[in-house]
């Protein structure tokens, strides 16, 4: 729809242009065409980068991360192991573990990817680990959260409103960019995203050489839960039922699952680097 | 030695979860598709689970029969939906804020829920405390070696 509005702009001008040249504003027409045009463009990935620190930041406003050093270098040592299999290994990726209670976890763009105490307290190996991470950096490889946030941007920030907002020329407009994208937190993103990132994960984490029953494994546990148990209720809210998720499995993933299902677990070194969680 | 191997086999005689299957399901004799069947297991049919190897976990029937289905097959917790209780969050977060004398404490700990996310400020010593923590990819590499995790080819599926 966009593109048709830009090429009517661009057809319309010449044929304006013989009648009376000087009253027609050829510049302002383009600069138009142009500010409609990059609402669709790619955002960099320097703004991308630059629009996760924010989000990234009001997220740790919401939670702040679990105080065990130990902890949070063990989850980025994991965490920027399975990054360094994908396609984007040299964002700046980074792993935290907020303290909270909740079973939950955020992916930002730019390759930030936080997990609860919550979600590890029920895990029962690295590679578990390993699938819940690798779930979230796929929505960093893919963009989820980056396109939905440009789309939403798109429907509610007027204008050039986005380009002023990346560019940090207007903090109102900043501002209301990065609400907008902690909102998907609270809302959720497609659920066909969410399945992606499903599909995307366990291959990653197969690469990186861990049982490639990790996520299907988390699944499992969450949906053996209680669905009315109050540590649930925003991940049920924002995602698809695990049980759901694991016949999405089943359909698309039995042959990678299996051909790489006796790589290690690795439940030795996850206790150990996990016991300040455990009482 | 026999002591050992006791020891050993503990944990998998305990571990037995209650489980549902499903789908239809072949209950195999071996962890394996070309292994012989040894009954057809209905949908929703409870089991026993105990040991996983790969993509395969043993169960036993409620008529006593053993074997191995796909790991995908199977849904932990009782059939018929009973499921374990509330981990008592909501009363936890409701005790902290009510505290032992009626009022409001602010020390309790609020749960990450939709208020809290929408309503965060940004916490910027604690986004630089995350970025302290990153990790280089070369000791990434050293620390997957030291847990034997080797590298793989594996494309996505299409």
């Amino acid at each position: 729809m966009r593109a048709l509005v830009v090429a009517l702009v661009f057809a319309a001008a010449p044929a304006h242009a013989q009648f009376n040249l000087r009253d027609l504003n050829i510049n302002k027409m383009l600069d138009k065409a142009k500010t409609v045009m990059s609402a669709t463009t790619e955002i960099a990935e320097p703004d991308e980068i630059a629009i996760g620190r924010d989000m990234a930041a009001r997220l740790l406003g919401a939670a702040p991360l679990v105080n065990d050093p130990g902890l949070q270098r063990y989850v980025n040592h994991v965490g920027r192991w399975l990054a360094a299999q994908s396609e984007r290994p040299d964002l700046p990726w980074r792993f935290g573990v907020l303290d909270a209670p909740e079973v939950n976890a955020f992916a930002v763009p730019g390759g930030t990817v936080f997990v609860t105490r919550g979600l590890v307290q029920r895990m029962r190996s690295e590679a578990e680990l390993a699938g819940v991470l690798a779930h979230e950096i796929s929505h960093v490889l893919r963009k989820h959260h980056l396109k939905a946030v440009q789309k939403a941007a798109q429907t509610s920030l007027a204008g050039d409103a986005l380009q002023h907002a990346l560019k940090e020329q207007r903090p109102e407009a900043r501002d209301k960019l990065i609400t907008l994208g902690n909102e998907l937190y609270t809302r959720g993103l497609d659920k066909s995203d969410e399945l992606e990132a499903d599909r995307v994960g366990i291959v990653i984490a197969a690469r990186a050489g861990y049982d490639s029953y990790g996520l299907a494994s988390v699944l499992q546990t969450l949906h053996a839960m209680n669905a009315q148990d109050s540590a649930l209720a925003l991940m049920f809210k924002t995602h698809p039922s695990p049980g759901e998720r694991l016949n999405a499995l089943t359909d698309r993933m039995q042959s990678v699952l299996d051909s790489y299902a006796t790589q290690p677990q690795l439940p030795e070194r996850f206790a150990a680097e996990t016991k300040s969680l455990r009482r | 030695m026999k002591l050992f191997l006791a020891v050993l086999l503990v944990p998998l005689i305990c571990a037995a979860e209650p489980a549902s299957v499903v789908r239809p399901t072949e209950l195999k004799k071996d962890p394996a598709t070309d292994a012989a069947t040894v009954v057809q297991v209905p949908a929703d049919a409870a089991v026993d689970a105990t040991e996983r190897r790969g993509g395969w976990v043993r169960v036993r029937t409620p008529a006593g029969e053993e074997g191995w289905v796909k790991l995908l097959a199977l849904r932990y917790g009782a059939a018929g939906g009973a499921k374990r209780g509330d981990s008592g969050l909501a009363q936890a977060i409701t005790a902290a804020r009510t505290g032992s004398s009626g009022t409001q404490v602010t020390t309790g700990v609020r749960g990450l829920d939709d208020e809290k996310i929408s309503t965060a400020q940004p916490n910027a010593s604690e986004l630089r405390k995350m970025e302290g923590f990153a990790v280089p990819a070369a000791a990434s590499a050293e620390f997957a070696d030291r847990g034997q995790l080797k590298a793989q080819n594996v494309s996505y599926p299409k």
